[in-house]
């Protein structure tokens, strides 16, 4: 009952957040310079008559109150309705449709990599603290953090298409069910570089996690027991360690959502990231504005598992 | 202990050697079929842009016009000398004064969807283009035109408010493409292109791919290659790395650096585009409104300079009129080239002996070159005491700047027309649509534009059209610069494409291309 009040609480503070997340991106983007207008058709706005811009106006919605605006936007998307890009005259629900699949595929593969790096290689290095194992694992975690994604993206992508006449991204992107081995080549490449730096962040939380767990009574009292090594490592130190990773894990999630949004563009995948950068340029409000939402519900969605997460690690938070 | 060692190592291996076998995999195929879009005809078009409308009447963006322009035609086009010759009309002649043009259609055109193009097409489609509910940004060119009839089925006959010449330039633009009467009056226009070009309309998917495919029924004769993809790669690297890796057999480009990276196995084609460069100016108030300090601008800038700096020195030095029959030559008719001397006595003359201020907008957002062009100038001009400090804007906000003249000056890149009127009539002209951001307006100007646009035989426009070119750049009205080169990236296998100059139909070759 206890854990079924806390995820309503959260729930409950998740709708909130996203409330304010649609009112803050509604008034950003109308402060923004310019209008939907402008940005569709550049300086030839110049070129229209007064009747031709009153047409376009109303199309694009130009000079409708912005508390109207909002409120009518709040009301479809309720009713799960995005609305209807202003460039391409096409339904956001429809755009979103094609692109979010691509972008959350990139991610699972990503965390799946990252975690492996970030737990395999931390394990490692806070089983051999201060030895050569260490020293590797240090050094893993220094240069994912230090090489940034889209600079180790670009070095890639030369080096696959100059060296080896390889780019399987540039080819369309096809879906996992369409053609799983084209769509592995076009995933795995992007996923592996911005898996370093999460992995990188993973790393060092599991290695300073499962050096404090090793020092703690605990785990002396347990080697002293003569249990064996691997119910040492994986029961006694990696499942008190697991809380801090899992919290790691999360916030990197979170953040790498929206840090697909370059990558996607270096390695032309069709994604969410490619749609908002697209739709920012050209002021497609109804795609920017549910774009964002959905990276914010992403984002907010993700921590709320996280806690949830901890109650299921760690039993003495349940009642918290 | 050993046993966990031994599994890791096993995994490990297994993961390197399924990596290896990934890109090894792929790596054979790639060389094994290095263009395999190539053997089922399709060509493959690498471009940081992406199609966004389908409707020609309504679009502004180059590569819709480029996309739209293989799919509709127009009355007349221009070719690569920028001349105006045939499209579906076949001949015309201006009678009554100039007021009058009669147009002669192409016969036996059929649209996409099997019907026969006539007279009441045409007449339907100027309509639309026309009708303020439409929107069409090109509906200026044809604004002096007061009545458009059909006389028979082959003819048509637009009357002209003024003798106009300039409106035939106008006809050629894509904004105001042949489309099917039937389809303008059921609306499906908007959804389902149906025109009469050598490619047809087969699918968009938004920031991602456009695709055609060749049209039977064309009356040029169908193209030889089926299918047409014009691919979005966001960045001119991940295009030329898509080439090197055999997945698109052509990338346009603009950035000189990255076309430095282009294998010698492609051929690089380089046009200069038809647009130009241009310091644009407020003169309506301070120091900008004295002519003689707008000169000095002129005669302290080094345009071959702010060439280099900007595009790497791809392109050429221009005046008002980048290309075409009226070409500007020399670029300047006080400054063709840097003369510090001049411009110091053009300051002494405007009482600005020390030199002045004033700010230019800039933004790289726009135009990638911007703020280079700026930094070359700043520091030329700075040699004669003239200190320009640069704003640097993002896109839309320079252009909500740029629409109401609230700037003192700003660099540009202006799309050109090989007609003068054409080009400058709608900065410059009476009651011009964009004489607040051109910041000039004067009757002599106005007069000459006029009188070129009026005037019918083509030693009398020379004629015009130069002596409009030396107002223009005798009083400094802006400092025209520069014109920059667009690059083609084209695969061995790809055969008889050139790359046009008209920066609107750039791919219109493409209806006689093959591929091996």
């Amino acid at each position: 009952m206890t854990l079924f009040l806390s995820i309503v609480r959260r729930a409950f503070s998740v709708l909130v957040t996203l409330f304010g997340v649609s009112v803050i991106i509604f008034i950003v983007l109308r402060l923004l310079p310019g209008n939907a207008v402008t940005a569709s058709v550049g300086v030839s706005a110049g070129l229209l008559t007064k009747a031709q811009l009153a047409s376009l106006d109303h199309y694009y919605g130009v000079g409708q109150p912005a508390v109207e605006q909002y409120f009518s936007w709040l009301h479809a998307l309720l009713s799960g309705n995005l609305g209807v890009s202003l460039v391409y005259r096409e339904s956001v629900s429809t755009l979103i449709g094609s692109s979010l699949p691509v972008t959350l595929e990139l991610a699972a593969v990503t965390m799946i990599f990252g975690v492996a790096i970030g737990v395999g290689f931390g394990m490692w290095s806070a089983l051999h603290p201060g030895r050569w194992q260490d020293d590797v694992g240090q050094t893993v975690s220094v240069v994912g953090l230090a090489v940034p994604s889209f600079i180790l993206g670009t070095v890639l992508v030369v080096l696959m298409s100059t060296k080896f006449h390889y780019f399987p991204s540039s080819k369309a992107f096809v879906g996992l069910f369409t053609n799983p081995w084209l769509n592995i080549q076009q995933i795995v490449f992007p996923a592996i570089v911005l898996s370093l730096g999460i992995g990188a962040a993973i790393l060092r939380t599991t290695r300073a996690a499962v050096l404090e767990v090793s020092g703690l009574n605990f785990a002396r009292t347990a080697l002293g027991k003569g249990v064996t090594r691997r119910a040492f490592v994986w029961r006694h130190l990696f499942l008190n360690a697991l809380t801090a990773v899992v919290t790691m894990s999360g916030i990197q999630l979170g953040y790498l959502l929206g840090g697909t949004v370059i990558i996607e563009q270096i390695f032309i995948l069709p994604g969410m990231g490619r749609l908002l950068i697209s739709a920012i340029n050209n002021r497609d409000f109804p795609v920017v504005q549910s774009v964002t939402l959905i990276f914010a519900a992403g984002f907010v969605i993700v921590n709320m598992a996280v806690d949830l997460a901890y109650a299921l690690i760690d039993p003495r938070t349940r009642n918290r | 202990m050993k046993r966990i060692t031994r599994v890791r190592a096993l995994a490990s291996t297994a993961l390197v050697a399924s990596m290896i076998a990934l890109v090894a995999t792929g790596v054979t195929s790639a060389s094994a079929s290095p263009q395999p879009r190539a053997a089922t005809g399709t060509l493959v078009i690498g471009t940081t842009n992406s199609v966004q409308k389908i409707d020609p009447d309504v679009v502004t963006n180059f590569l819709d016009f480029e996309a739209l322009g293989l799919i509709y035609q127009t009355l007349v086009q221009e070719n690569a000398n920028l001349q105006i010759v045939p499209d579906l009309a076949t001949s015309w002649a201006f009678s009554n004064g100039n007021k009058t043009l009669t147009l002669q259609l192409r016969p036996d055109v059929r649209f996409d969807d099997g019907t026969t193009m006539t007279s009441a097409d045409v007449v339907a489609s100027l309509n639309r283009a026309e009708a303020s509910a439409t929107a069409d940004p090109s509906a200026s060119f044809i604004g002096s035109v007061t009545n458009i009839a059909a006389s028979g089925p082959d003819t048509v006959v637009l009357t002209m408010s003024h003798p106009d010449v300039s409106v035939l330039e106008g006809l050629a633009t894509v904004n105001l493409a042949i489309m099917p009467a039937a389809s303008i009056t059921a609306g499906t226009i908007t959804k389902t292109p149906d025109g009469t070009g050598p490619y047809e309309y087969q699918s968009l998917v938004a920031n991602t791919s456009f695709t055609m495919v060749a049209n039977p029924n064309y009356w040029g004769g169908a193209p030889s290659i089926g299918t047409v993809e014009l691919e979005t790669i966001p960045t001119e690297q991940s295009i030329s790395a898509a080439l090197q890796a055999g997945t698109i057999q052509i990338g346009l480009l603009s950035q000189p650096t990255v076309v430095k990276t282009i294998p010698s196995s492609f051929s690089v084609q380089k046009v200069l585009d038809l647009s130009y460069r241009a310091l644009m100016l407020q003169d309506k108030k301070g120091p900008l409104a004295n002519v003689n300090a707008r000169r000095a601008i002129a005669c302290a800038t080094n345009r071959q300079q702010i060439l280099q700096d900007a595009v790497f020195g791809q392109g050429k030095t221009v005046g008002p009129v980048p290309l075409g029959p009226y070409a500007t030559s020399p670029v300047s008719s006080i400054c063709p080239s840097q003369n510090l001397a001049k411009a110091k006595s053009y300051l002494k003359a405007a009482g600005l002996s020390k030199g002045f201020s004033f700010t230019a907008i800039t933004s790289d957002a726009l135009d990638s070159t911007s703020s280079a062009q700026a930094i070359a100038m700043q520091s030329q001009l700075a040699k004669v005491g003239i200190k320009m400090s640069i704003q640097n804007l993002a896109g839309n906000a320079y252009i909500q700047d740029w629409l109401k003249g609230k700037f003192q000056a700003a660099f540009a890149e202006n799309g050109a027309d090989p007609d003068p009127y054409v080009m400058y009539g709608r900065y410059f002209g009476a009651g011009a649509d964009l004489n607040v951001p051109a910041g000039y307006s004067s009757k002599t100007l106005q007069q000459e534009l006029l009188a070129g646009d009026e005037n019918s035989t083509a030693s009398g426009q020379a004629k015009d059209w130069q002596t409009l070119n030396n107002t223009l750049t005798g009083n400094a009205v802006w400092i025209w610069l520069f014109d920059s080169n667009d690059f083609a990236a084209v695969a061995s296998n790809v055969h008889g494409f050139v790359l046009s100059p008209v920066n609107t139909t750039q791919l219109s070759s493409l209806a006689t291309t093959t591929l091996n």
